[in-house]
């Protein structure tokens, strides 16, 4: 089975949801040929070497400077594979159904688990539900960020080719007009290692500095209840939750949200949760590996201080 | 402007789901709650404020099993002006490119400007539909838009990207997929609802488009489902050290804080 798998990069650098991907390919198969985009990547061959791949098929030069999803999706799709294994980023989702439609290739989305080359598992209804599907034939599977350990770290130079496109009319009907960078260097809440996410127990918009402090001191997101987002406080991209963004971090502080089912739905996989809420009946300590009952405005910048000082 | 919006219906988002008893899937009875896909209400609301700016008509296409009417009449009464559901278990039944196939079929010469979807739907967690029938119908899509503007020609479009912006310029026609906070949609009223009776409603036989939905050289199939397993009741900490107790955890047993 010919796998090929998008190792996305941005700015030069393989992104974690790219070598994640990488990591569920060689699950599914030992043939993973890897295909780098961008206009410059030769730089990223000896990492993706070092991750274990033993093939490159990059696209490379002017016509790849900007994201473009039928530029992107066509250097994919002129890569010839059996599987195209791709990140379920802002990209890959949109280019997964691209290079699926394109190739009459079946599709799995959004999969959290790979049981053997055919199989997958994901999560439907809102994360309530872990559906397994088989596939037939050829086919197209996107990977959720934040599920899959990276790959193995080794040496090695891949073998290198490269993929050409030929530009078309057609590409002129999207152009990149802007990209616009948040105000800090803000970390996407489903490729984050760590979130802080407050409820409706912050009180206020004017309150959060308490949730952006600690996530600043532990280099975590800082995510929010669908309450608060639908109240004004925060933008609804901070947003956890059915309606929101389904998140797996490694760490999920829970600070002032009582847990609604669409909440639970949307972190209750991340692999330690604390919770802090002053109602110690709320359900969000149903799924807490560890709780404080009490005051968010005393425990949070005390747990602040306290992990500054154990660095020290 | 012809405007189409690509709506599924689905499950209330709150529904607690029972297992079959063959486990291959959830039970779908009379409990259930049917709703607009939330991310197709946004679409929805955005097609309608489309119109509203620059004229036109809003067209709702459904695929269904038969029980979609009343769902699609509520769309009707938010101020879409004619609908279209084709009718079938079997199709349903279909793998998501089968599914986008149809659509792309049933969008064929209705001379669409524009036409919209949700990101993704709430039910099957796909967000396919929408990118796959643009490859389909060979125009122009951008997904998971959460601000436009649109002209006659072109629209301007822009997304949350990794933690960054993107902004495009798209050639109309084309499709877009819409995120949350773009808008808030509209209740309707009274009135429009009693108006929304007698809007078109064409249901047309799934059959007929058998053949256009199973061309493929693929297959996929849901074999089990099951709930995730549930987390046990944690460790609360109490007292004046329950922090240094938590951070004792997290540094040192659970090593995710270094």
């Amino acid at each position: 089975m010919k796998v090929a798998v998008f190792l996305e990069s941005y700015k030069n650098k393989i992104t974690k949801a790219g070598l994640e991907a990488l990591a569920a390919a060689q699950k599914i198969s030992d043939n993973v040929t890897a295909i780098l985009i961008g206009k410059e990547v030769t730089g990223l061959l000896s990492i993706a070497g070092s991750y274990g791949v033993k093939t490159v098929k990059k696209a490379e030069g002017d016509l790849f400077t900007a994201y473009h999803p039928n530029i992107y999706a066509r250097a994919i799709s002129n890569v010839e594979a059996d599987v195209y294994v791709i990140p379920s980023t802002a990209w890959g989702k949109e280019l997964a159904p691209l290079v699926s439609a394109k190739q009459g290739y079946g599709f799995v989305g959004d999969v959290s688990e790979v049981v053997d080359s055919t199989t997958f598992i994901r999560s439907i209804h809102g994360n309530k539900v872990l559906s397994t599907v088989k596939v037939e034939g050829n086919f197209v599977v996107a990977i959720r960020p934040g599920v899959f350990d990276l790959p193995e770290q080794g040496e090695g130079s891949p073998e290198t080719s490269d993929i050409s496109v030929t530009p078309e009319d057609s590409f002129n009907k999207i152009k990149l007009a802007e990209i616009l960078a948040a105000a800090s260097e803000k970390i996407e809440l489903t490729e984050a290692d760590i979130i802080v996410s407050g409820g409706r127990g912050v009180g206020g918009p004017e309150n959060f500095n308490v949730i952006e402090d600690l996530a600043s001191t532990l280099g975590a997101a800082v995510g929010a209840s669908r309450a608060v987002v639908d109240a004004g406080w925060r933008p609804h991209s901070d947003q956890v939750g059915q309606t929101g963004k389904f998140v797996s971090p490694k760490l999920y502080v829970a600070a002032g949200i009582s847990g609604a089912i669409q909440h639970l739905a949307g972190m209750s996989t991340s692999d330690v949760i604390v919770a802090v809420n002053k109602d110690p009946k709320t359900p969000i300590f149903k799924v807490a590996d560890y709780g404080i009952v009490d005051d968010l405005f005393k425990v949070l910048p005390a747990l602040n201080d306290a992990i500054q000082a154990a660095r020290n | 402007m012809k405007i189409v919006v690509l709506m599924k219906v689905v499950p209330d988002t709150e529904t607690r789901f029972e297992i079959r008893e063959d486990g291959t899937d959830v039970v779908y009875d009379d409990r259930i709650q049917w709703i607009i896909s939330p991310y197709d209400e946004y679409a929805l609301e955005e097609a309608i404020q489309t119109k509203e700016k620059l004229g036109g008509t809003v067209t709702i296409l459904t695929l269904g099993k038969g029980k979609e009417q009343q769902v699609i009449r509520k769309a009707l009464a938010m101020g879409a002006d004619d609908s279209v559901l084709i009718n079938s278990a079997d199709l349903m039944e279909s793998d998501a490119l089968g599914i986008a196939r149809i659509f792309s079929k049933e969008l064929e010469g209705t001379g669409a400007d524009l036409i919209f979807a949700g990101k993704v739907a709430t039910d099957s967690n796909d967000g396919y539909v929408g990118a796959a029938v643009a490859e389909l119908m060979g125009i122009p899509v951008i997904t998971e838009v959460s601000d436009m503007e649109v002209s006659e020609s072109s629209v301007v479009v822009t997304r949350e990207a990794s933690g960054r912006k993107e902004k495009f310029e798209v050639t109309l026609p084309a499709i877009v997929t819409i995120d949350k906070g773009i808008n808030e949609p509209r209740y309707p009223k009274l009135p429009q609802i009693m108006k929304a009776k007698r809007k078109p409603l064409d249901e047309k036989d799934g059959a007929n488009y058998a053949s256009v939905a199973g061309s493929g050289n693929s297959k996929v199939k849901q074999i089990e489902v099951k709930f995730p397993p549930k987390k046990s009741g944690g460790e609360i900490f109490e007292g004046d050290d329950a922090v240094d107790k938590l951070v004792d955890a997290l540094m040192n047993k659970e090593k995710v804080v270094q």
